[in-house]
């Protein structure tokens, strides 16, 4: 097993972890916006940049990413590997300076603001990591939604700008967003589920007994083709929320205690 | 030219034997049919390749050759490489956007023409060089390059690149 | 023309066979013309040119063909070029008229028609042939060898002038790990840009783990000015497919890929005409030449994006996918194509193979200089006076290309720079013209040598244009996956907007350089990360054009509108009244007979006048 100096840290990883997986070990903390274990790395928002020692020379790379297959020593403090993150920061600060999570991101960094105009247009605060058609592809296996155009121009976007078809309204987009571009939003009215801004909307399963919203029908839908029960049987099994349903069994089993026969 | 609409992506698929890999060029086909990427024809093109839509949308939008709308009667193509632009391309383009009111990679209002500007046709010697419906004009100024187009005939002709499959 | 029926080679000596006869068949044909039909010469009638050769050959006896060929004989200034054999009697510049004329008088006649032969324009010398001409004196054809001699659609000819030869050599009478060591001997490097020892990728992708393996054919020549390879795909295809197969061979792969750029239709047919042709030959398929090796190529053309001439781009849009580059910390030998062992090379690198095996790797290694081995094709363009493609031992100054084979600056204007490298290089200032051209020669002066794009400017450039061009270029081509690439070009765009605007501030241009940096160092891809080279480069050896668009607002080569002043010379102002009328703020004065003059207080600086005086007796001063 390869050994990574890290800081001067030195942990033992599996041959093809990643540095950043050694940072863990070693209990250094690396910046990451695009990073997300359920998905693979893209190394896109170049966010984790460390410095790796090659001898004669040092390079930039990307901690998320480099896999370790022999022995090696990293910087995540030196100065290179410091300015190199600050500026990749301070250029998402001008893409979108008003983002929250960002602000808090980059104060943990020690990075306080960003010499730099906002000269693109970043559409809710998108920064383009890619998380959210990462998940959709690799995790729900709907790919509803992906990237459009190019360069200044690139976008996360449903396919033509309609209502993205093969989106179930699970919501994993919103949850691995790591700005908050993406937002579910309950439309009560209708019993639908919306993800904003992808404009796809899906109608909610409701509980019997109390009305309570239980789960998408398209994602009860296909995690039923997953497992091969019978939408009708599913329905029986499913038509009380988890809290209803957890009283009716009580009260079956209460019944069941109590009764003469056992 | 594939006369029956509805196998057209039967037809195109079976040219590169379904291999999902060669879906570019299954789009640059059904573009030189149909002129641009028509939706419908992109969600067979999906469903047959058993490809997310989002994907085939990815492509569609990434490479400047895909439209997603059809197209102007004339396909006219502007270089502006480096050495075009330093002979004047740049004003040029300017000038063509302007009076035919055409984006790049648009198309006019009343549809006579489709404006691309491109980096670099590999013709140097001839900078500034505009394509017309497949036919190199070379050695050109504003003048010349706005005379030809406005005497664009308002019908198709044929295209003379010769790259059609 | 298809002299014979295309049939199998059975193997090498059937192949021999082959060659004599057609070797026989082309010698016995009295005369020849060559017309060259490539891009650029087409573009100025070639082709009709040739139709009407073709013609009047038929009228005349038997004895006389016309050949097509693609130019690049590199003389793309002097197209449409037309050579007659015997003699090999260059004719440059010629129109229909010129057809008639040259038929009688050198073909039936053997008469030179001296009008249609080149003149140096600076001694009035005429050149009969080729060799004579300035601009291929100091040329050094290997992979440019057959260009404009050859048919590029016809397998037969490739055959007669020893195409194949090396295929059949490395199959039948090579291993693999002998073809390896011939090339590993010669030192050829990568010509796309990078430079990459090419035997020691191949080594690398042969050695890796995992099948099938790969080789890919990098036509998506983007570099705006350069058009080597659109020139050698469109001239000798067959080339191209003969390094290929040797190259498959050495590797151990069964599958090949050309990658064309969709904007070369004429590269793309060329190269379709020729696999067909090879495979009817049993040159390409399977059981190459009886030898049991089979490979075969499939072409795909690009969609239109310059970032797909970055290999794992290229591999993106060769799984159907947008050409997002992706790390290289594994790299493409080891999990490229598909995940499997992809060995890419660019076009002029395969097109150099079969010289090698041919001619032995230690011939090829005593051209060039000692890291660079070789020849290099040029396209040299711009302010120029003579434009077109140039192949040249390695370790040839600036100079001698620029002057010599160049013929200097157009106009005799003052040469200022020459840009080399495309969008990753940079501008190359006078005062290092006696630079050598190598692999890293002109990294050393802050640019590189790329794919081979050569841009020679003169005073009238302006050099903050010419970053700003660039970064625009970059601009519209990034994929947009990465941060700093995305963001950082967008920010140096909007600092050289400004400058060129007459809006620069102090410190700007430390902004330009700390961005340049970062860029350098985080960007994910090659592109990313030579972004900011042409704006460093030009801010290395042209600060002061900078410092005085920043500080007086002002524009030294008159080049960006609004930072310099217009004047009407009045010895040249005819008191026409055009620009006057046309002025949009009135800054014009003057009546019938007296020469007008600019208000420089009212004038704006937007240029109408200049437009649109027909005597063009407004200066830029």
């Amino acid at each position: 097993m390869p050994t990574v100096t890290i800081d001067g840290v030195q942990v033992e990883v599996q041959k093809g972890a990643t540095i950043l997986d050694a940072a863990g070990r070693a209990g250094i903390w690396i910046p990451t916006l695009c990073y997300h274990p359920a998905v693979s790395s893209q190394a896109a928002c170049r966010l984790c940049m460390v410095e790796l020692d090659r001898g004669d020379w040092k390079q930039l790379v990307t901690a998320c990413n480099y896999p370790v297959r022999r022995d090696i020593t990293v910087s995540v403090s030196s100065e290179r590997a410091v300015k190199a993150r600050r500026g990749v920061m301070e250029l998402l600060l001008a893409r979108a300076p008003e983002n929250e999570q960002l602000q808090a991101l980059a104060k943990r960094m020690g990075v306080t603001g960003t010499p730099w105009p906002t000269v693109s247009v970043a559409q809710r605060d998108c920064i383009l990591c890619g998380l959210c058609t990462a998940v959709c592809e690799e995790v729900i296996g709907r790919a509803a939604i992906g990237f459009a155009g190019r360069g200044m121009d690139r976008a996360v976007s449903a396919p033509f700008r309609q209502p993205a078809e093969d989106c179930i309204g699970c919501g994993a987009c919103a949850a691995v967003c790591p700005v908050g571009t993406i937002q579910v939003r309950i439309h009560e009215a209708e019993g639908e589920v919306e993800i904003s801004p992808f404009k796809s909307r899906a109608k909610l399963l409701l509980c019997e007994q109390c009305g309570a919203r239980v789960v998408s029908v398209p994602v009860a839908e296909q995690v039923l083709s997953k497992a091969k029960i019978d939408w009708e049987k599913f329905r029986r099994l499913a038509r009380l929320c988890p809290e209803c349903r957890r009283k009716s069994t009580a009260a079956a089993l209460a019944l069941a205690a109590g009764s003469p026969s056992g | 030219m594939i006369a029956d609409q509805e196998q057209l992506i039967e037809v195109i698929v079976g040219r590169y034997d379904g291999d999902e890999g060669m879906l570019i060029p299954m789009m640059q086909d059904i573009q030189a049919e149909c002129g641009y990427l028509p939706l419908d024809q992109l969600r067979r093109l999906a469903r047959r390749l058993q490809v997310p839509l989002s994907r085939l949308y990815a492509v569609a939008t990434f490479y400047s050759s895909f439209r997603l709308a059809p197209k102007g009667l004339h396909e006219v193509t502007l270089c502006v490489g480096t050495v075009c632009y330093l002979k004047g391309a740049g004003a040029i383009s300017e000038q063509i956007c302007k009076e035919f009111e055409v984006a790049a990679g648009g198309t006019t209002p009343d549809g006579l023409f489709s404006y691309q500007p491109v980096n670099c046709v590999g013709a140097c010697a001839l900078a500034p060089v505009m394509i017309v419906d497949g036919e190199y004009h070379g050695g050109l100024t504003s003048e010349t390059a706005m005379k030809i187009l406005r005497g664009l005939p308002a019908e198709a002709q044929p295209d003379k690149t010769g790259a059609k499959p | 023309m298809t002299v014979l029926d295309a049939r199998r080679v059975a193997g090498p000596a059937d192949l021999e066979r082959e060659r004599q006869a057609l070797r026989k068949r082309r010698s016995s044909a009295a005369k020849r013309v060559r017309v060259c039909i490539g891009t650029g010469c087409a573009a100025k009638g070639s082709r009709k040119i040739y139709a009407m050769f073709a013609e009047a050959a038929k009228e005349l006896d038997a004895g006389v063909e016309a050949v097509t060929c693609v130019g690049c004989h590199g003389f793309c200034e002097r197209g449409p070029i037309v050579v007659v054999e015997p003699g090999e009697i260059l004719y440059q510049r010629v129109e229909e008229p010129d057809v008639a004329e040259i038929v009688r008088e050198t073909v039936v006649g053997g008469r030179v028609v001296e009008r249609l032969l080149y003149e140096d324009p600076a001694t009035g010398e005429k050149a009969a042939t080729a060799d004579q001409i300035p601009f291929y004196k100091a040329q050094e054809r290997i992979v440019l060898a057959h260009n404009g001699v050859i048919d590029p659609t016809s397998i037969e000819d490739y055959i007669a002038v020893g195409g194949y030869a090396a295929l059949a050599k490395a199959l039948t009478t090579m291993t693999p790990e002998e073809v390896l060591e011939e090339v590993a001997r010669s030192g050829l490097r990568g010509r796309g840009g990078g430079g990459f020892p090419t035997a020691r990728k191949w080594r690398s992708c042969r050695q890796a783990a995992g099948s099938p393996k790969y080789v890919i054919c990098n036509g998506d020549e983007g570099d705006p000015g350069a058009f080597m390879d659109r020139s050698l795909m469109e001239g000798n295809p067959h080339s191209i497919l003969e390094g290929m197969t040797i190259g498959a061979y050495a590797i151990g792969s069964a599958q090949g890929y050309i990658y064309v750029r969709n904007e070369y239709p004429l590269a793309v047919r060329h190269l379709r005409g020729a696999i067909e042709q090879s495979r009817q030959w049993g040159l390409l398929g399977e059981d190459i030449l009886g030898s049991g090796f089979c490979f075969d190529i499939r072409i795909n053309r690009g969609g239109g994006a310059f970032v797909c001439g970055e290999s794992t781009a290229l591999m993106a849009s060769l799984e159907g996918r947008p050409g997002e580059p992706r790390a290289k910390y594994v790299h493409t030998v080891e999990s490229g194509l598909h995940g499997k062992p992809t060995n890419l090379n660019n076009v002029e690198t395969w097109a150099n193979v079969p010289a090698i095996i041919n001619r032995g790797g230690e011939w090829f290694a005593s051209i060039g200089t000692a890291d660079s081995k070789g020849t290099k094709v040029f396209s040299l363009v711009g302010q120029v006076v003579n434009t077109g493609l140039v192949e040249v031992p390695m370790g040839i100054t600036l100079r001698r290309i620029i002057e010599e084979i160049g013929g200097g600056v157009k106009g005799g204007k003052a040469f200022k720079a020459v840009q080399t490298g495309g969008p990753s290089g940079g501008c190359i200032p006078a005062e290092d013209m006696d630079a050598r051209v190598d692999f890293d020669e002109l990294t050393k002066l802050g640019s590189m040598m790329g794919s081979g794009g050569m841009i020679v400017m003169d005073e009238g450039t302006c050099m903050v244009n010419v970053a700003k061009y660039f970064l625009n270029f970059l601009r519209s081509e990034s994929c947009g996956k990465c941060t700093p690439c995305r963001e950082g070009l967008a920010q140096m765009l909007h600092i050289l907007d400004r400058i060129a605007r007459g809006e620069g501030r102090p410190g700007d241009v430390e902004s330009l350089e700390k961005l340049g940096k970062l860029l350098e160092g985080t960007a994910l891809c090659a592109l990313g990360k030579t972004a900011a080279n042409p704006v460093l480069s030009t801010l290395r050896y042209f600060r002061d054009e900078y410092d005085a668009h920043i500080f007086r607002q002002r524009c030294p080569a008159k080049e960006c509108r609004g930072l310099f002043n217009y004047e009407i010379d009045p010895e040249a102002c005819k008191a026409c009244g055009i620009c006057l009328k046309n002025c949009p703020v009135d800054a014009i004065t003057g009546q019938k007979k007296v020469p007008h003059v600019i208000d420089q207080s009212k004038c704006t600086r937007c240029g109408t006048c200049l437009d649109k005086c027909p005597f063009g007796a407004v200066l830029k001063v």
